[in-house]
């Protein structure tokens, strides 16, 4: 193609353009426009731009020149057009404008629990230090729920008035719906090795009646950790980063010393929240008592433990003064979290 | 336990404030539970944890402040002026239940004159929040705060024939106690009984026939050691729990029994006049066998990641009521206090120095190294599952594990043992382990319909509990801890979803999908749908979902269905609603999680409709999995778009299944020719497995 024939072309796409821009009386003919003339799929100039090829090569950097002039003379057209029209166009709604405050199409979205986004928070945060997620039975039976973690049978916590008996015996013992999800620390200790970190989840169960605060069925997730040469610091350097990890960087927490059979040194720790201070749960180094039962060598390894209420936990967390509400399942109250 | 500080300063003599020592109790294992100020004395509330029977006195309290604070302890030393005469001519002692009651003593006080207390003894309880009765029951009151030792005062002229037994309560004995209530014994209880009955119930409260009243003048005072089942059996088993029982259910320091009664008969002497008769009547034996312990040099530090100086940790032992037996290169040895039953380890040891010490002295920035975890495949079938069904709108709900038995009624889909039932009930009237979460789920959404709430479709992860029957674990009766349990719990993933079959089918079939587990997939795992009949469902509305793997048994994983209207009616529901329940445990096995799937083609694809007839009989399944064998590796996707039937157009019972086939090659573009090929092969298949034909 004779570079003269090229650039009539491009006279020609000039004079139309500008003819057709002239014409433009609102936003939409304004966009047909340039999808008609700088479109870049279509377009008029996509045409010629490909003519450009057909030129002899010493033609081509003046073809070029022309294109770009004749490309940049029709795009700021279609700008002053453009501006012509929104200067004047704010005052005259184009045929189909429509009512952006009118409601999106909605989504359906479900909920998890808020139990189990908690749950799942310290799952997290303890995943990265390392500990694996494990699980067992709800039923137990007393060794595990009790006898392995150092608690005898004249101990109070086994009363029946304290524990859901099963009328179904695993020996002469009637198992129970666990008191605590210490029984799965036990079962993993049973079967593996040191060196150990596992956190033990789920639902326990215990005889208290219901009200704001208190539920027979909750949920405990609780930490363990066995390894050669673990100390007392160990315990509050991992708690201090679930602590922050949870509830931010400057979070202040104490230990009180306390009770349990199957931790000694034994303490409750607290988080200040708020303000206050809220009993986040207990711990301790595993009861050399403990870790004989499983079958380990109190001189050769030690560890710690500890267990967190995780409906307490949701309830700060989130507001919720009465824990019930987390078992109504009133989809109004899930679909908050 | 409600402390005075009035009363604490009798034996420490404590400059610091109420707060101050709050704060320093609390961090070193008291719990506070509230400070208040009762005229000039301060109430300071604490919990006391059940291994510290010590510190359910003052005196106790007082010794862990002494230490906290570096003060010297006072604690007082009973002189009794004794008469001439001697308590054993007024009273006997006999023990017949030595596991009920290891040791009994008895002291006499003759001439009392019995009256109000003085001001300041009425102000101390007061403060405790003991209300004052007269002098002498106020004095065992006293002394009981003080030490942690139960004491309790009879009048001996109403003690009938001059002696005490403790024995078991006879089977139909009945005791009226102080508060003039009447409580029908069982022989788990202890009582103390003189000639001709109960006087006491034993350890937990006294009898309203030999009670202290205004015209007593001679006292028999009992100090004694109650074993602590016997006690709580009493006091739970007839909800009359009282100090006494309190601490005795936690065994108190066996060297407050003679203490307690000196301290208690001198108090009274002196306050309410008399004397004192000669000696003390005992029967028992009084087990004082405090442990003696090692303390391994380094142990400590070894526990607790710091290092304590050999000196301050002596200081705490020493402070404590520890005694030092002897201290050598390899550690020291060291005897324990009578009333720290709860220290005979060398750990009781390492945690009483750290307690005292303090764990604020302990760093919380100790590394620990880094150690890879992986999530189960457990844990990643049942986000999976979750994921799938939140995308899906559904909430999330959490029922109660124990149901009740309108709830129970509907058979299981997992097994027809009846279901396990526990006692006491979770809640009033629910008793039974569920076996499905179906109905939990029906009666959540009855809850949700009756306050209104739109849509309330919801979804539980949870277990189910099953007991297994005795010959398919073979052996249920077995103890050793290798048995399988005769419990089996299936992790169940339900919902309940207003709609129909379809809707649940839809849904059940993405959860399946999500975890790789497509009819014909890359996994050589498969999923298939048959009908079934279950109490919960509509009849001929329902499905099981059964895997099939090579080499395996076909097991039931889910079940589909609407719910029948029994179901719905018994939950309340008026609208239809249908269900599903998939077992994780049988599917988390199964589950591809990192299929290795193919590239797509870069091809066109050529789609065809086909419309088959086939008798009524003939389930869409049959097709579906001829259509899949006539294909061949050709067909792509198969699309159901229409089922009908027209007796007129396609004959009494026909159907016409409307199918569109998209069809594509992973070598080239699909010619014409050969779409109609494999069409033909389809529609051949179809025929041959089904008796189809093709409409024209």
């Amino acid at each position: 193609m004779a570079i003269e024939s090229f650039v009539a072309e491009l006279e020609a796409f000039r004079e139309a353009a500008s003819e057709s821009l002239g014409r433009v009386a609102d936003g939409a003919g304004l966009e047909q426009a340039r999808i008609e003339f700088l479109g870049a799929r279509s377009g008029r100039l996509k045409a010629i731009q490909k003519l450009l090829s057909g030129l002899v090569a010493t033609d081509r950097p003046a073809g070029g020149r022309h294109f770009n002039e004749a490309k940049a003379a029709v795009t700021a057209l279609l700008a002053d057009v453009q501006e012509r029209l929104v200067g004047g166009g704010a005052a005259r709604p184009t045929a189909d404008a429509i009512d952006v405050t009118l409601p999106g199409d909605p989504v359906r979205l479900g909920h998890v629990h808020p139990i189990t986004q908690t749950i799942r928070r310290v799952q997290e945060i303890m995943a990265r230090l390392g500990f694996e997620s494990v699980d067992g039975p709800e039923v137990e039976d007393q060794w595990h729920n009790f006898e392995a973690l150092a608690i005898p049978a004249e101990h109070p916590a086994r009363d029946p008035l304290d524990n859901f008996y099963l009328a179904v015996a695993r020996g002469a013992d009637p198992l129970l719906l666990r008191s605590q999800t210490s029984t799965v620390q036990i079962r993993v200790m049973e079967n593996r090795r040191p060196p150990l970190r596992i956190v033990s989840l789920g639902r326990v169960y215990r005889p208290d009646t219901a009200d704001a605060t208190h539920y027979p069925m909750f949920h405990q997730v609780e930490g363990l950790l066995i390894e050669p040469g673990t100390t007392m610091a160990h315990l509050k350097s991992v708690l201090r980063q679930l602590a922050s990890s949870f509830l931010g960087g400057d979070v202040h927490v104490r230990y009180r010393p306390s009770f349990f059979p199957f931790t000694e040194p034994s303490v409750e720790f607290d988080m200040q929240w708020g303000g206050r201070w809220i009993e986040m749960g207990g711990a301790g180094m595993v009861d050399p008592a403990v870790l004989a039962a499983v079958g380990y060598d109190p001189d050769e390894v030690s560890g710690f433990a500890f267990g967190l209420g995780v409906e307490r936990i949701a309830a700060r967390r989130y507001g919720v003064a009465d824990i019930r509400d987390f078992y109504r399942n009133d989809v109004r109250f899930l679909r908050q979290f | 336990m409600i402390i005075s500080t009035n009363w604490l300063a009798e034996y420490v003599s404590l400059s610091a404030s109420a707060d101050a020592l709050v704060e320093r109790l609390l961090l070193s294992g008291l719990n506070h539970e509230s400070t208040r100020t009762i005229g000039s004395d301060t109430a300071i509330e604490i919990e006391v944890t059940s291994n510290r029977p010590d510190c359910l006195g003052h005196i106790g309290v007082a010794r862990e402040a002494a230490v906290l604070f570096a003060r010297p302890l006072h604690i007082p030393d009973p002189r009794l002026q004794e008469a001439a005469v001697a308590a054993a001519a007024d009273i006997a002692v006999e023990i017949l239940e030595p596991q009920i009651c290891p040791f009994y003593s008895a002291r006499v006080l003759k001439g009392v004159r019995v009256g109000p207390s003085p001001q300041w003894l009425v102000d101390r309880l007061a403060t405790v929040g003991v209300a004052s009765v007269n002098n002498v029951v106020d004095v065992t009151n006293y002394v009981m705060l003080e030490c942690g030792q139960p004491l309790h005062a009879f009048d001996l002229a109403k003690i009938r024939g001059g002696r005490v037994i403790v024995r078991r309560a006879l089977p139909g004995e009945t005791f009226t106690a102080i508060n003039h209530k009447t409580y029908p014994l069982t022989d788990a209880m202890g009582v103390i009984a003189d000639a001709e009955g109960a006087v006491a119930l034993a350890g937990v409260m006294g009898g309203a026939g030999t009670e202290i009243a205004s015209d007593t003048t001679d006292i028999l005072l009992e100090s004694a050691q109650f074993a602590p089942l016997s006690v709580r059996a009493a006091a739970r088993g007839l909800v009359l729990a009282s100090a006494s029982s309190y601490r005795f259910e936690r065994v108190p320091d066996p060297a407050a029994v003679d203490w307690a009664s000196r301290r208690a008969v001198a108090m009274i002497a002196e306050i309410a006049g008399g004397h004192v008769s000669r000696g003390v009547v005992e029967a028992g034996h009084l087990k004082v066998s405090p442990a003696t312990i090692l303390l391994r040099n380094g142990r400590v530090a070894e526990v607790l990641g710091i290092e304590i100086p050999a000196e301050r940790q002596q200081a705490i032992l020493i402070g404590l009521g520890f005694v030092a037996e002897t201290v050598d290169g390899a550690g020291s040895r060291w005897r324990a206090p009578t009333w720290r039953r709860d220290c005979w380890r060398e750990i009781d040891l390492v945690e009483e120095i750290a307690r005292i010490e303090g764990y604020d002295k302990v760093p919380e920035n100790e590394p620990i190294a880094a150690r890879p975890v992986a999530e189960s495949a457990r844990e990643r079938t049942l986000r999976r599952a979750s994921e799938v069904l939140v995308a899906a709108g559904l909430c999330e709900a959490m029922t109660r594990s124990v149901v009740g038995a309108p709830l129970e009624v509907t058979a299981s889909p997992w097994g027809d043992t009846p279901p396990l039932v526990c006692a006491p009930p979770l809640v009033r009237g629910a008793d039974r382990l569920r076996r499905t979460l179906l109905p939990s789920l029906l009666e959540a959404r009855a809850v949700n319909v009756a306050v209104g709430a739109q849509r309330p479709d919801l979804f539980e992860t949870a277990r189910g509990y099953l007991a297994r029957s005795a010959d398919s674990s073979g052996q249920a009766s077995d103890d050793r801890p290798t048995a399988p349990s005769p419990v089996e719990e299936p992790l169940l993933v339900s919902f309940v979803i207003g709609g129909g079959f379809a809707s649940a089918k839809g849904l059940a079939e993405a959860v399946l999908e999500r975890l790789g587990l497509v009819a014909g997939a890359v996994s050589d795992a498969r999923v298939v749908v048959r009908p079934v009949v279950l109490d919960l469902f509509a009849p001929g509305r329902a499905g099981e979902i059964v895997l099939e793997r090579p080499g395996r048994a076909a097991e039931r994983v889910g079940v589909i269905g609407e719910v029948a209207a029994a179901a719905l009616a018994a939950a309340g529901l008026k609208d239809s609603v249908a269900a599903a329940e998939l077992r994780l445990d049988r599917l988390e096995f199964a589950v591809d999680m990192e299929p290795a799937r193919c590239r797509p083609s870069d091809f066109p694809a050529i789609e065809r409709d086909v419309n088959l007839i086939v008798d009524q009989a003939v389930p869409w399944g049959d097709i579906a999995t001829a259509i899949d064998d006539g294909g061949g590796v050709l067909l792509e996707e198969c699309r159901l778009v229409q089922v009908w039937t027209d007796a007129e157009r396609l004959g009494a019972g026909k159907k016409s299944f409307v199918v569109s086939l998209r069809l594509r090659s992973n070598a080239g573009t699909l010619s014409g020719e050969e779409a109609n090929r494999t069409v033909e092969a389809v529609v051949a298949a179809c025929g041959r497995q089904c008796g189809a034909v093709l409409r024209a």
